[in-house]
């Protein structure tokens, strides 16, 4: 730079000047969808990198998981599906949470198949059954929440639940037994249910504000695990109607 | 800075065998050749590595990884400067991540050629530590803005920004992710601090912009595009309203099905675009961004941005 002349110097400087002071800015966008339908064409590559995991998923989905004894059916106020499935997230509750939990609850729309029949019972029906991603949680109630809180399961008609026994009357819970002792309002009751249910769902909102036990267990995992476990017992999965929701007559 | 003294050597090789180049001639008079970008974009792909299945539901055949890299191909070979975006919830929806938690998504994006994406509140629901993990699969980097990971599995692995260097065109990216409470159970959010969306974009995005001379900012967001129910949570059309040098919001979450980017006028008087393309990758959405050179960029406080007509395709 020593021996340049001053013009060219004063040059790079105008030059400086202008590079500090310039820069681009958008003006104008087009814009387009383009929807992925089955008429385009596939890239080979992704093809051939998601091919062991397509095989594998679909055995997997059609691996046979256990075993049904009978048809299970699902039905209000009680049915053999719903008990079956109440019974699965009570026990595994307790098992993953590691605490006593006295009674359970899944509401009756989230059971999305509405039997599943006798014979073998593959992943894949399981994931039909319970396709949300639905977490169970554990809420702490007194006996005057809970009372509320069946009293919206009655004016519903029945859900499935383990733990617990009631009657539907005039759309209210009456005679409610916990375990086998009848319900006290000012005792403090653990219940397990879907997170779906704890955040207000199906105007649940008196669950709300409760605060939630959370270790992000799927309820459909619940299931399944449920089911291994019996599988594993040499068992086939069986229930029966025990008068656990029943309509008072 | 690199740029300005790469510039500023071969000016002076220019200068020195006396050979003016257009793009000098051009930095004089102020007149350019139109500098363009093309942004693909995807939110909220769940998973869905193959297409619906055909079962007669409303979305059978669409989506899958397979047709959209051979259209991103198709783009990438008509067009020079190609950003490809995905705005979070890469994770859940498909039996796929329930048994291979996110291996085959993160490496059907690398595959992909994807130049960032964030984490969405599903990216979550393998636990923190398994995202962590699945990145090292991944070739793009998780760009969040608001996120406090110290102390988490994603210390290391993630960056507030990135700056892409497109041509002429410098363009800086960041993410800001959504609130975990309600949404991310705490046991799988670990230590992940959720810090205000607002603060940490106009923070990062005036880093980008005036300091590190982006020509563009884009903020890809899982914020969602707007609460109905309740007006004042933030979401995407309160985020571009309230920021400043954003000018792009690729959104997320809400799954919605934007028919045109939308345009929101920002604190300083300027155009925010907001798009996203509703879920599962049935959509790859594409801008195309036409650029013109200006002068005294610190003194041009508010722009406008023309959008164009949809194409058809």
């Amino acid at each position: 730079m020593k021996n340049r002349s001053l013009p060219v110097s004063i040059f790079f400087i105008v030059l400086l000047f202008f590079a500090c002071k310039t820069g681009y800015q958008p003006t104008t966008v087009q814009y387009k969808d383009y929807k992925v339908t089955p008429h385009q064409p596939i890239n080979n590559e992704l093809t051939s990198l998601l091919q062991p995991y397509a095989d594998s998923v679909n055995k997997n989905m059609n691996d046979v998981v256990g075993s049904a004894a009978m048809e299970l059916q699902k039905k209000q106020p009680e049915g053999i599906l719903g008990n079956v499935m109440a019974d699965a997230m009570l026990e595994q509750a307790k098992k993953k949470f590691n605490t006593p939990v006295d009674a359970s609850f899944i509401n009756y729309g989230g059971i999305r198949l509405p039997s599943i029949p006798a014979g073998n019972i593959t992943r894949g029906k399981i994931f039909e059954l319970s396709p949300f991603d639905n977490i169970i949680v554990l809420l702490k109630m007194d006996g005057n929440t809970l009372q509320q809180f069946l009293n919206i399961v009655a004016s519903r008609g029945g859900w499935p639940c383990a733990g617990i026994q009631f009657q539907i009357k005039n759309k209210q819970a009456v005679n409610i037994l916990i375990g086998n002792n009848p319900i006290s309002g000012n005792n403090v009751y653990t219940i397990a249910m879907l997170d779906y249910i704890a955040n207000g769902g199906d105007d649940c909102v008196m669950l709300k504000s409760i605060p939630q036990q959370n270790n992000g267990y799927l309820f459909r995992d619940a299931v399944l695990d449920f089911i291994a476990g019996k599988t594993k017992e040499g068992k086939a999965i069986s229930s029966s109607i025990q008068n656990r929701v029943s309509n008072a007559e | 800075m690199q740029n300005r003294r790469n510039f500023l050597q071969q000016t002076a090789i220019a200068a020195g065998t006396m050979l003016v180049p257009s793009s000098m001639l051009a930095a004089l008079t102020g007149q350019d050749a139109v500098t363009k970008l093309t942004i693909l974009h995807t939110n909220d792909v769940h998973s869905r590595l193959e297409p619906f299945p055909m079962d007669g539901g409303r979305n059978q055949g669409l989506g899958g990884v397979a047709a959209r890299a051979e259209l991103i191909n198709k783009i990438r070979a008509e067009e020079e400067h190609v950003l490809l975006l995905d705005a979070g919830d890469i994770f859940q929806g498909t039996p796929f991540f329930n048994i291979y938690k996110g291996e085959p998504e993160m490496k059907a994006m690398a595959a992909m050629r994807y130049d960032a994406s964030i984490m969405g509140n599903h990216d979550f629901d393998a636990g923190l530590e398994n995202f962590a993990t699945q990145l090292q699969h991944a070739s793009f980097p998780i760009l969040m803005c608001n996120y406090g990971f110290i102390d988490t599995p994603m210390e290391h692995k993630y960056a507030p920004y990135k700056i892409f260097k497109k041509g002429k065109l410098k363009i800086g990216v960041t993410g800001v992710g959504i609130e975990m409470k309600g949404l991310v159970p705490d046991a799988l959010a670990a230590n992940t601090q959720y810090l205000d969306p607002i603060v940490n974009v106009n923070r990062v995005a005036e880093k980008l912009k005036k300091d590190r001379g982006c020509d563009l900012v884009i903020c890809l967001s899982h914020l969602g595009y707007k609460y109905k129910e309740d007006e004042n949570r933030v979401c995407d059309l309160i985020l571009a309203r309230e920021t400043e040098n954003i000018d792009l919001i690729i959104g997320g979450h809400t799954h919605t099905f934007l028919d045109a980017p939308v345009v929101v006028k920002n604190k300083a008087g300027s155009d925010v675009l907001i798009n996203q393309v509703g879920w599962a990758g049935i959509i790859l959405g594409r801008l195309d961004f036409e650029f013109s050179r200006f002068r005294n960029k610190n003194l041009s406080n508010s722009h406008t941005v023309t959008v164009g007509k949809k194409a058809s395709e």
